[in-house]
């Protein structure tokens, strides 16, 4: 299982928040979005996002609480939450991270590093097996930005992500932009991440800001998605073009003119129609 | 990989995964082997998310402290993991109420969300059942007048609120 779990070619897209659900409702096409799925009462969706189903978007339900790299199984209630909100959304897939957010009765707050190891491995392998037995649609992995790695790594990124989809079938959700920083972070080289991935398992992507504080790379959501982060869109579409990209944004929105000079920038570096004028 | 060895190899990613939440979020030291100065980093930056996210639940008393908010919240939500936007708000505001730094401009959404909530400071707030809408807002101030005169005036601190 890989890409296949959406139509191919979906194009450009944009995640849903309601601080920009009427510049969303205003553009000509929206052919992919995301919601945050914790966001959502699955008995009552928000309307303006339920007009997007309407109109033939694709909605994906984006979790960030599963805490899939957590050493418990997931919750039970989080799982039904999930399930419930991808059928009120009619949504063909939904995601979350390889993270932890809680442990030990701490709530992070944020997703956190799991250790790169066989063991984190197997464990994961096993949350996100139980995850599928209970979900009526699959559920793609995207791996984080980390700001810094544990000191049990044992496998590569690339090693250790394959290993979890090849084990789970589960499609990748990549995030352009935590390459990218993930790269800088650690110096190495973006594309040879990119070289090293099952790119045939990528669902879809996310495309977002970030700004350069404290000597390391922040992945903020709440800054301009920078030239570099283009470039590693059009080295990603070279190697293999995923069906849709999506651009993340979570706060100090900008104005109407700007979200949309950045979505055809997006729409220009992976070569996907523009969605911000009429087809 | 059988049963047990599974439930084995989570007990270890417990342990592991507790030691740096809380290295993260409770003011633990850094467990060692890990990059200090990024997990201070890192650490920063929850602070700084976790900050906006209060923010964003009780807009009233982020603007009430204008540019000293950020610093406030981070000097009192340093090393206390987070316990959701709503209650990490509720517990700053009634601080800063009882020892009177709480502004003027961020009293009524303090004795808005008294009358709204039942919270005794231990458990998660619950939402008051029996309260009619008329009197929430004057209960919560009452609540929140009670609160800053049951600190003797010798508690009243000119100092910075909330930095450390």
């Amino acid at each position: 299982m890989g890409a296949d779990v959406l139509p191919a070619e979906i194009g450009v897209g944009v995640g849903w928040r309601p601080e920009i659900a009427d510049v969303l409702a205003a553009l000509p096409s929206l052919p992919f979005t995301e919601v945050i799925a914790e966001s959502v009462r699955p008995a009552d969706p928000p309307p303006a996002l339920l007009s997007l189903v309407e109109r033939g978007t694709v909605v994906i339900p984006h979790g960030v609480r599963l805490s899939l790299g957590g050493a418990e199984p997931v919750a039970t209630h989080r799982v039904r939450h999930m399930a419930e909100v991808a059928e009120a959304l009619r949504a063909p897939l939904v995601s979350d991270h390889i993270a932890y957010v809680r442990s030990g009765g701490l709530e992070v707050g944020h997703l956190t590093p799991v250790p790169r190891t066989r063991e984190t491995v197997d464990v994961i392998v096993d949350n996100v097996r139980r995850v599928q037995a209970d979900l009526p649609v699959p559920i793609a992995l995207e791996p984080i930005a980390a700001l810094f790695d544990w000191p049990d790594d044992e496998l590569t990124e690339a090693q250790f992500l394959t290993e979890i989809v090849e084990r789970t079938g589960a499609p990748l959700l990549l995030d352009i932009a935590n390459v990218y920083a993930n790269a800088v972070n650690r110096g190495e080289d973006p594309t040879a991440l990119l070289d090293a991935l099952p790119l045939e398992r990528v669902a879809y992507v996310h495309v977002a800001g970030g700004e350069e504080a404290d000597g390391v790379y922040h992945d903020t959501h709440t800054d301009p998605t920078p030239p570099a982060v283009l470039d590693l869109i059009r080295e990603l579409c070279a190697r293999r073009r995923p069906p849709a990209l999506m651009l993340e944004r979570d706060g100090d929105y900008p104005q109407p003119s700007e979200l949309r000079a950045e979505l055809d920038a997006i729409a220009a570096a992976s070569g996907y129609p523009r969605i911000t004028t009429p087809a | 990989m059988s049963g047990n060895a599974l439930g084995d190899a989570r007990q270890r990613l417990a342990a592991k995964q507790t030691a740096l939440a809380a290295a993260l979020v409770a003011g633990a030291p850094t467990p060692d082997g890990f990059d200090e100065r990024r997990v201070a980093i890192a650490r920063s930056a929850l602070l700084n998310k976790r900050a906006g996210e209060v923010a964003h639940t009780w807009p009233a008393l982020a603007a009430s402290l204008g540019p000293q908010w950020r610093t406030i919240f981070r000097g009192w939500a340093a090393g206390r993991p987070p316990r959701g936007s709503l209650r990490d708000g509720f517990d700053l505001a009634r601080e800063l109420a009882v020892t009177r730094r709480l502004p003027e401009a961020a009293v009524a959404e303090l004795a808005e969300r008294e009358g709204h909530f039942y919270y005794d400071g231990i458990r998660p707030p619950r939402h008051r059942r029996w309260t009619p809408s008329f009197v929430r807002t004057p209960l919560g101030r009452l609540r929140v007048q009670l609160m800053s005169r049951a600190m003797p005036a010798s508690a009243a601190s000119d100092e910075v609120p909330g930095t450390k």
